[in-house]
Order: structure tokens, then sequence, then C-alpha cells
């Protein structure tokens, strides 16, 4: 135990690197998600049924294959197409595309959320399309999507540790070669306490933007009256 | 790079091996883990002091940390405190845990949704807490939750290609080591895809038709 603490703190330097990528990588993915995620999301309430199929496709397939799949798609079978990516760069689409499906469900149900008479009565008063969204819909869906989205980045939190399979030197990675280091250079397999460290350090980070999601769930319905959309659950991604 | 059917129908019997190590893991862990869900929501329902707060801690714990580090635990860290478990063994433990956890909450959830009037009438009967949930709560809300339920199990087939990541020879890593050694990333792809739209849609189905016997009950 003692042992373990020391050697965590010896490689601080190395876990706090890991750390950064690791929040670095959610971040890059949480942005490129909403992008995806509000595009189809907004293209699922339209009214072409072709278009709204090609979006529940894409949302489909994405959440149907298992993301180490995706992500090992890319990686491994991106040279073969012709589009050779870094790890990091290769990572962050994977989970951008899945997150972006996710995304795309949680916009949905929030388009979906606001009374349809709305939508009806600024047709009525002759606002264009884009008008209707951008002046109602969304504002009114931020709203409602507000903790599901923060919900996502608990999610996507935790699948940044997939970037350790192919490369990436993100938290879990960190502390995979400090466990590597210590059995060779000490003779000592740390790798209870060393990966007890890293759940515990998933568990604060993720229980944190839980909690915030919940919070604002609960202070939107009782302020604003707001129905949100579901937070997405890791068993149902 | 075309389309090599040949090459695939070579690769039948170690894809075939593969899926077979993919539908096990996920059998076992689908039905230890739906008994972990009947007795931590039985615990959690009948507010069993220390086994209660357990469920809970358990249930966050779980939710709030990512299933791979999870599974590396299970496999490189267990065997360092003398907790030596095989490969498959490891990676039916981990995602037992896993969606033990998300069964635990599906059921609780369910058990929550049936009126209160149940349970005094049971109690008024003279049934004990425990034969409520045997014989009304338990199957009762075994229905309520069978889509929530199911989902879980669905998400865990898909994340059993998870343990692929700590060496065990399961459908995607089948298929990713002939993608690193015969460089057919095409085939190999599209059987993934096909492998587990297959497994999951007809995952779907089976619980479709288990859905409408429990149903039969209350049908005329």
């Amino acid at each position: 135990m003692i042992e373990t603490l020391d050697l965590i703190r010896a490689n601080a330097p190395l876990l706090l690197i890991g750390l950064r990528s690791t929040l670095y990588l959610a971040a890059v993915t949480l942005v490129a998600a909403t992008g995806i995620g509000v595009l189809l999301g907004t293209l699922a309430t339209l009214r072409p049924r072709w278009i709204r199929a090609l979006s529940a496709l894409y949302v489909e397939v994405f959440r149907d294959i298992p993301l180490i799949v995706t992500i090992f798609a890319i990686f491994f079978g991106g040279p073969f197409l012709g589009v050779p990516l870094e790890p990091f760069p290769a990572v962050a689409l994977g989970l951008s595309l899945w997150g972006g499906a996710n995304g795309a469900e949680i916009v949905r149900g929030g388009l979906q959320s606001i009374p349809h008479g709305q939508r009806e009565a600024a047709t009525a008063l002759g606002l264009h399309l884009w008008k209707i969204y951008l002046l109602i819909l969304w504002p009114q869906a931020l709203r409602a999507m507000l903790p599901a989205f923060t919900g996502l980045l608990a999610l996507i939190v935790q699948s940044t540790s997939l970037g350790a399979l192919v490369g990436v030197t993100e938290f879990l990675k960190a502390g995979g070669l400090i466990i590597e280091t210590s059995t060779v250079m000490r003779g000592v397999n740390p790798a209870f306490g060393v990966y007890g460290f890293v759940l515990l350090v998933y568990f604060a980070i993720c229980s944190v933007i839980t909690a915030l999601s919940r919070w604002l769930e609960r202070r939107l319905a009782r302020r604003g009256g707001v129905n949100t959309v579901r937070a997405p659950d890791a068993a149902r991604v | 790079m075309e389309f090599d059917l040949d090459y695939l129908l070579r690769q039948g019997p170690a894809l075939r091996a593969g899926l077979m190590v993919t539908i096990q893991v996920s059998a076992i862990a689908i039905v230890l883990s739906i008994a972990i869900g009947l007795a931590g929501a039985a615990a959690r329902m009948l507010r069993v002091p220390v086994l209660n707060q357990a469920f809970v801690g358990y249930v966050e714990f779980i939710r709030n940390t990512p299933l791979l580090v999870q599974i590396f635990f299970v496999f490189f860290g267990l065997p360092t405190i003398g907790l030596t478990l095989s490969l498959f063994w490891s990676g039916v433990l981990s995602l037992t845990l896993w969606a033990g956890a998300f069964q635990t909450e599906n059921l609780r959830g369910g058990l929550a949704t049936i009126s209160s009037g149940l349970r005094e009438a049971s109690r008024a009967l003279g049934l004990t807490s425990f034969q409520y949930l045997r014989l009304v709560g338990l199957p009762l809300a075994v229905r309520v939750s069978l889509p929530s339920i199911l989902n879980t199990c669905v998400s865990l087939v898909k994340n059993s290609a998870y343990v692929s990541a700590i060496g065990l020879q399961d459908l995607s890593a089948v298929a990713f080591e002939r993608i690193a050694n015969d460089f057919r990333a095409f085939e190999m792809l599209s059987v993934l895809l096909a492998g587990y739209l297959a497994l999951v849609l007809s995952l779907s189905f089976s619980v479709r038709v288990l859905e409408h016997r429990l149903q039969a009950p209350f049908r005329r």
C-alpha cells in the first residue's frame, strides 16, 4: 500500500501527462460529437423521409458496432484504405463518430420535446426553416439537452481509455507504463495498486460530471419546468 | 483491393471459433449479471442493512469507471494479490460485474414501478417480504424492466469485444489478427459488422419472443 503510494508519487509527472491527454481527447471528442450530433439530430427532425433514414442509419451503425472495433478499424484499417492516421487523431475520430451518434439521439430528443405547435406557429408567421431552428427550436432544445450532454461527457471520458490500446499515452496507458517499469526494474508487480488508483481517478472525475448532470436535470425541471432528455447510459450506448 | 470471398471462406473455422468465444463469454456473463441484478434489486428493496449501501456503492463505482480499466484491473491487478483467473474467466468476471450493476438498476427501477398496494396486500395476506419479492415483486419487475434488461444484454454482447484487449481470442481479436497478418481489412471489417449486427439482432428477436410469452397471462 505504502509502496504503491510512493510509486504513484514518484511517477506523478507521467500520470499528469496521461491525465492531460485524457482530458484533451475528451474535450476534442465532445466538440466534434456535439457538431455531428446537432447536424444529424436536426436532420432527424426534418420532413423528407430519406434524410431521416440516413440519419437513423448512421446512428444505428455507430451504436451497434462495439466502439473498440470502430477505433481499431480506423487505426488498423485506415492504412489499407489510404488514410493512415496517428494514434491520437485515429482515436479522436473513432470517439467522435460514436459520440456523434449518441449526441444525435440527444439532439433529436431535445428537438422533439418542443411542442409541435410552436413550429407550426412559426411557419404560419412566415419564418424560414433555418430561422425556426435558430431562433425557436435550438435555444429551447439546448436546455432540455444540457443534462444529457453532460452525461455523455462522462461516457466520453471513460471511453478515452480505449486510446491505450492503439498507443495514445492517456491516463490508463500511463498507469500501464508505470507498472511495466516497476516490474522490470524492481521485480515487483504493482498492477493491483496502480490500476486500482487509475480506477479511483476515473471514478472521481466521472462522479463529478454525473453529479453535475443530475443537478442540472433537477434544477431545470424545478426552475424552468423543462422536460429534459434522458442522459445516455453506458449500458445503452 | 478486391473483396476475396475464397479468402474469407478459408478463415471460416478461425472466425467461427472466435464467434463461439464471444457467444460463450457473453452468455455466461448475461446469466450471472442477471443473478447479481436480482440479488441487488432485492437487497435494495428490502433495505438489507449493509448490502443495501454496498450495492449503491457498487453500482455508482461501475457506472463511473471505464470498462476497459475494470478488465485490466481484474486481469492484471487481481493476480498480484494472489487471485489468479484464466483469461476466459477474467473476461467473464469483468463483464459480469459491469453488467450486474446495470441489471441491478434495471430491476430496481422495475420494482419501484409496482404499486405499493400490492406490497401491502401481500403483507395483509401474511407473506413475508422475501415471499412478496419472490412471488409478486420480482416476477412483475422482470416484465416491466425487460426492455432495459435487454438493452444491457445487447451492450454486454457488444462490449464483450473489450476482452480482446487482454488477449482473449474472441471474434474481434481473430478478425484484427487477420487484418494485421494478411492485410485483409475489407473482408474482416465486413465480418465484424455482420457478426455483431447478427448477434445484436438475434438477441433482440429472442427477447421479443420471450416478452410475448411473459405477456401471455395478461392476454385474452
